[in-house]
């Protein structure tokens, strides 16, 4: 069984959203790993090269949008690696920086309920 | 504003006047001191007459036509071009009012370009302002909604139906300020000017029903009786996602005001060079006296206010600015006539003054789409 579990990495400076992201995942049967600023992030998906990835925007250190164009520049697994973009910012630069990377969802915090980030994941992912 | 309008005596008149009675007496005064025959005088007094007449009117038709060019250029930039700048010609006084004028056209231009930069520094900071709060307040906003969701979903263990019920409340409470900061982020991307619309071919009916089906719980606990009256219409250039904003936001009041039992009809028709989108209810109208404030910014009706404590008052003001913006127009009708004469179920059989009052909403768009318009944010409210 704990081979069929999916690696999902969430990057998110906000610890208690990092929490809440993190048990939600677990309790939904991933493997759910974590790290609070975009550098940590790239280390660890670089480490890991887990099955999917969210990435929140503003954070320290590396923001969002630089981390995803960098695992974009990895050609053996982050070129493909679905990312879902999970932030408080909803302006068109961001999003149309975003998906320049090929982001698969661009997602606004507050119009989204756990259940549904879950959903639109394990949609992604074929569970 | 009346004008008293004097008789203008030009200036080059007066001068003729003043040299031709300066003339006259000349003469009288030569023929008086050497005398001479009359047909002498009268030549030489039409001699002096012609001369003097000619070197008058250059010289005061110089001085006039500078005036009266000095005036019509000062009216120009009375009317708005205060940019122009008058041609200053020799040394006179002529010259020194137009110096003087200049001076005042510069003094008034910087102060109003100061206004302009001001005006617009005070928009953009206090846009900045709004989406650096909006921002920090979803931060908080997220977290308090997904931790109650634990509850909610049962994720975090199982609550009574009072422990329930109560989080509810929290949630639901939590939702209206989630709303509010989107739809203050909207307004404040109106004021500065930064939201863009981007048409695209939309089926509007589609719209509408996403928009109606925002409100179905609301619409079945109330028993409002809905009448939907769609023309078949072909896809048209809509900005899809501010199309149902507006829907949402007009649509919402209809649901808020209208009373148990009540009916709402909505409406989609082609006219010759628009589409005609018409939203009746039957609540309990807008005050007269308050009809002309009600697409201002955070304004909310007083009766309204006694009945429903929650709104923001963004929404028709948002509603309006992006019809606007898109080349259509809004406008309303209260009491509402369509529904007074053909009143819905609840109303029906009763006299006319027992009916409630109703609002109609009418919008309408261009049959070749809104237009177009660049800028750097998206509207992202939809509120309910």
């Amino acid at each position: 069984m704990a081979e069929d579990k999916k690696t999902i990495l969430i990057i998110e400076d906000e610890v208690a959203m990092l929490r809440a992201l993190v048990e939600k995942f677990e309790k939904e049967g991933f493997n759910a790993l974590s790290a609070q600023d975009g550098e940590e992030g790239y280390e660890v998906a670089m480490k890991e090269n887990p099955d999917f990835l969210i990435i929140d925007i503003i954070m320290p250190k590396m923001d969002g949008i630089t981390l995803m164009k960098k695992i974009r520049e990895d050609e053996k697994w982050g070129l493909e690696v679905p990312i879902i973009m999970l932030t408080n910012l909803s302006d068109p630069e961001s999003v149309s920086e975003a998906a320049k990377y090929k982001v698969y969802d661009f997602l606004v915090k507050t119009d989204w309920r756990l259940n549904d980030v879950v959903k639109l994941v394990k949609e992604r992912l074929e569970l | 504003m009346k004008i008293k309008r004097k008789i203008i005596v030009k200036l080059s008149d007066k001068v003729l006047l003043i040299i031709f009675l300066f003339a006259s007496g000349l003469l009288f005064t030569v023929q008086f001191v050497i005398g001479g025959s009359l047909a002498q005088i009268f030549v030489l007094s039409y001699i002096v007459y012609n001369f003097m007449f000619v070197m008058a009117y250059l010289v005061s038709y110089r001085f006039s036509k500078r005036i009266t060019d000095l005036t019509f250029k000062i009216e120009a930039m009375a009317a708005g071009d205060i940019s122009k700048r008058l041609r200053v010609a020799g040394y006179d006084e002529i010259s020194q009012l137009t110096n003087a004028m200049n001076e005042l056209m510069s003094r008034l231009q910087t102060g109003v370009a100061q206004d302009v930069s001001t005006h617009k520094e005070l928009a953009q900071a206090k846009s900045d302002f709004v989406t650096l709060a909006s921002h920090q307040l979803r931060t908080p906003l997220s977290i308090i909604k997904w931790y109650i969701d634990f509850f909610i979903t049962g994720d975090a263990g199982k609550l009574t139906d009072g422990q329930l019920k109560y989080l509810k409340e929290v949630y639901k409470s939590n939702e209206r300020l989630i709303e509010l900061v989107n739809a203050l982020l909207d307004v404040s991307r109106i004021d500065v000017g930064t939201f863009s619309i981007e048409p695209e071919p939309t089926d509007i009916i589609e719209k509408a029903k996403a928009a109606i089906s925002k409100f179905k719980a609301e619409i079945y606990e109330k028993k409002i009786n809905l009448e939907l009256n769609f023309d078949e219409l072909p896809k048209i250039n809509l900005d899809p996602r501010l199309t149902q904003i507006v829907f949402e936001n007009i649509f919402s009041n209809a649901v808020k005001y209208t009373p148990e039992n009540g009916t709402i009809r909505f409406e989609i028709k082609k006219t010759v060079h628009d589409i005609l989108i018409k939203i009746s209810d039957t609540g309990c109208g807008i005050p007269r006296e308050q009809q002309p404030k009600i697409f201002t910014k955070l304004f909310r009706a007083d009766n309204v206010r006694r009945i429903e404590s929650v709104g923001t008052g963004l929404g028709l003001y948002i509603a309006k600015a992006v019809i606007e913006k898109s080349g259509g127009k809004v406008w309303f009708q209260s009491p509402s006539l369509d529904l007074l004469l053909s009143p819905g179920k609840k109303d029906k059989g009763l006299p006319l003054d027992k009916r409630d009052q109703g609002t109609t909403f009418f919008i309408t768009i261009p049959l070749k789409g809104m237009k177009k318009k660049y800028g750097t944010k998206k509207l992202t409210s939809l509120e309910h």
